[in-house]
């Protein structure tokens, strides 16, 4: 493997890792009655298997983003960064709701897509 | 208890945190920049950006460095090598120069002048002479030294501060009742709700780093901190203590009268690389070059493994033979604490995870400094109130002094950071103590930074020191490619990352202050509920 190809396949597993915690902290927080209530209207809930389908999918991203930093950094330094990753992903996450509420299923689901895109893209180089 | 848990831990958290949080935040602050420790000093030295990196082998670039260290410090007593790597393209080689002869030996110098230079792999030859700076060691020593003060002291001093920020993290953990239902809350412009959204986010999204950095700093300094466990099998003897502990010859053996010339280095590399793998030798440790019992150790290059606790191989120095075997791995207690201590200093990442690191440090320092903010923040309402009932004319002591501390220790230091880098510039190249005298202008923008903010705590006073630090980092990259360093242009085009990024995250975070200067002056935020508004 040269140089390139190794820079490539760590630029795709990073950005794998980063979209998923993006994805599953949005999954997340959707599944909380504050942040529900900014998308869809005071008092309003999720319905309860819709809650129950959104804190699945939010666990399963975290966990996807767990496994992108084990296979880029192994297993003792992949917890490291994925803490990282998760700080990360948690503030961008926090500042999208609260300046831009509006915008966060629109992040959910790109992030969900780049992080299938980019774990693809990390099999492959 | 009179009290609940819960408001107990909350007056613990608020004392543990306020009495200690100035020097608290300059740890966090020159922590956080020590990760790019090795980026700081080449910026600091622009004599070195020209220098590209070249691709030798470490054996040939150890060889073509043995000669001249053979030259330049044939009689010393010991030579200390760091080989280039990807973080820092040059050889630095350093010595302890041999006693006068006539001295002595026993008798210790008071200051011993170490002699070091630094060498262009590819040939072996001195590279441009650097100005004298200490570079980002300064800011790496300063976060647990201290300064102008014996560095024992200041260990102490940072120790206690540590250990009372780490029971404030656990009590703050206590006291936080929504850790989970507000794990993504911040409310903008709601006075004190959003000051404690701000602390909030900031602890309980990097808390794992939070918890981290603060537990593992103690441990770096554990022996100094509980020295009962060493002393009790050691007695006075550290020295030994450190030789068993890091593997190696113990540093106080004598140099043999007889003369025997220094086996080639290069082999010696080579075996080492052989053994680990593949993996480059880091630092390179010369006992007595020149003597009949010279020795000569290797340790693994860092950048790989968590641990700091390094594998090294020791060589006779006449015979080139292998004296150990594949480096001293030590048991689980040697192991915990070199990943621990591996973990603290964060050598072991890779600029991914070194971004991620300093990432987690920004959020400390918005951690300590919005917690300081808070205090004042809530205390405000109480004295306004006290005022408006003609109780008290003026504003307390206590809160006055609050004011100006956070002043001084957060905005002041803001300033002074970028000053440094200014000093490093602008002061002439040549003269005598000229790493002193940057280090001396650092203090004073602080200590005028200080002063300025106790005399006057304002809310004019926190946007004028805001935007002068503001400007001065956001100015770096044209001051580096004004004074004879690579600019943005050059830099980006020939791959010196190190320094592109220098510029780059100075620019982003002068821009960041200077956008905070303006937010405090706008007219959208409710006045009375901000920090500074007691004028």
């Amino acid at each position: 493997m040269n140089d390139l190809h190794t820079g490539l396949h760590t630029g795709c597993l990073a950005l794998a890792a980063l979209a998923a915690a993006i994805a599953g902290f949005a999954a997340l927080s959707l599944a909380m009655d504050r942040h529900w209530e900014q998308l869809h209207g005071r008092w309003s809930e999720p319905a309860i298997p819709a809650r129950q389908w959104l804190r699945a999918g939010g666990t399963l991203g975290l966990l996807a983003s767990l496994a992108a930093c084990i296979a880029l950094r192994g297993a003792g330094q992949g917890w490291v960064a994925w803490a990282g990753m998760l700080t990360l992903a948690g503030v961008s996450l926090a500042l999208t709701l609260s300046y831009a509420a509006r915008g966060v299923t629109r992040l959910g689901y790109g992030a969900a897509i780049a992080a299938f895109v980019a774990s693809a893209a990390a099999l492959v180089t | 208890m009179k009290e609940g848990f819960r408001q107990s831990m909350a007056w613990l958290h608020t004392w543990s945190g306020l009495l200690v949080g100035w020097i608290l935040f300059m740890v966090f602050a020159a922590g956080t920049a020590s990760y790019f420790r090795d980026e700081i000093t080449l910026w600091m030295k622009p004599e070195l950006h020209a220098a590209a990196p070249a691709r030798v082998s470490q054996a040939e670039a150890i060889d073509l460095a043995q000669k001249t260290l053979e030259q330049r410090a044939g009689s010393s007593r010991r030579w200390f090598i760091t080989m280039p790597s990807a973080r820092n393209p040059a050889l630095e080689a350093g010595w302890v120069p041999a006693p006068a002869r006539g001295a002595d030996p026993q008798a210790r110098p008071k200051r011993r002048t170490f002699g070091s230079i630094t060498l262009a792999p590819a040939t072996g030859k001195e590279l441009g002479k650097a100005r004298a700076t200490r570079g980002g060691d300064f800011f790496f020593r300063l976060h647990f030294d201290l300064h102008y003060m014996s560095a024992l002291w200041g260990r102490w001093i940072v120790g206690f501060c540590a250990m009372s920020m780490l029971v404030a993290i656990l009590s703050g953990i206590v006291t936080h009742k929504r850790i989970f239902k507000d794990f993504f809350t911040f409310r903008p412009a709601r006075g004190q709700r959003s000051w404690l959204d701000a602390h909030n986010l900031s602890a309980v999204l990097a808390l794992p780093y939070h918890l981290m950095i603060t537990y593992t700093g103690l441990v770096t300094l554990m022996f100094m901190y509980l020295p009962a466990g060493v002393q009790a099998v050691y007695h006075d003897r550290t020295d030994a203590f450190y030789a068993d502990l890091n593997g190696g010859p113990a540093a106080d053996a004598k140099p043999s009268p007889q003369l025997a010339p220094l086996a080639p280095l290069g082999p010696m590399l080579d075996e080492a690389s052989r053994i680990w793998h593949g993996a480059p030798v880091g630092r390179i440790t010369v006992n007595h070059p020149g003597r009949a019992n010279a020795s000569v150790n290797l340790v693994l290059q860092e950048g790989r493994d968590m641990t700091q606790h390094l594998p090294n191989l020791s060589f006779d120095g006449v015979t080139g033979k292998r004296m150990s075997g594949a480096g001293a791995e030590g048991g689980g207690a040697v192991q915990a604490r070199g990943v621990m201590y591996g973990l603290h200093v964060g050598r072991f990442a890779d600029p991914l995870l070194r971004a991620l690191f300093f990432l987690s440090g920004l959020a400390g320092c918005a951690m300590v400094a919005t917690g300081l903010l808070m205090w004042a923040v809530k205390e405000r309402p109480k004295h306004l109130k006290a005022r408006q009932d003609g109780k008290v004319a003026k504003v307390g002591l206590g809160l006055r002094l609050v004011d100006g501390l956070n002043l001084g220790g957060i905005a002041g230091l803001l300033l002074a950071m970028p000053v440094l880098f200014w000093a490093n510039r602008l002061l002439p190249s040549g003269g005598t103590g000229r790493a002193d005298l940057e280090i001396a202008c650092f203090f004073t923008a602080w200590g005028v930074a200080a002063l300025a903010g106790l005399a006057c705590p304002a809310r004019w006073m926190w946007r004028v020191q805001l935007a002068i630090g503001g400007l001065l980092f956001a100015a770096l990259p044209l001051l580096n490619a004004a004074t004879g360093g690579a600019g943005l242009a050059a830099s980006l085009k020939n791959g010196l990352w190190a320094v592109a990024g220098f510029d780059l995250v100075s620019l982003l975070l002068g821009m960041l202050l200077l956008y905070a200067a303006y937010r405090l002056g706008s007219r959208s935020v409710p006045r009375a509920r901000l920090a500074g508004s007691a004028a």
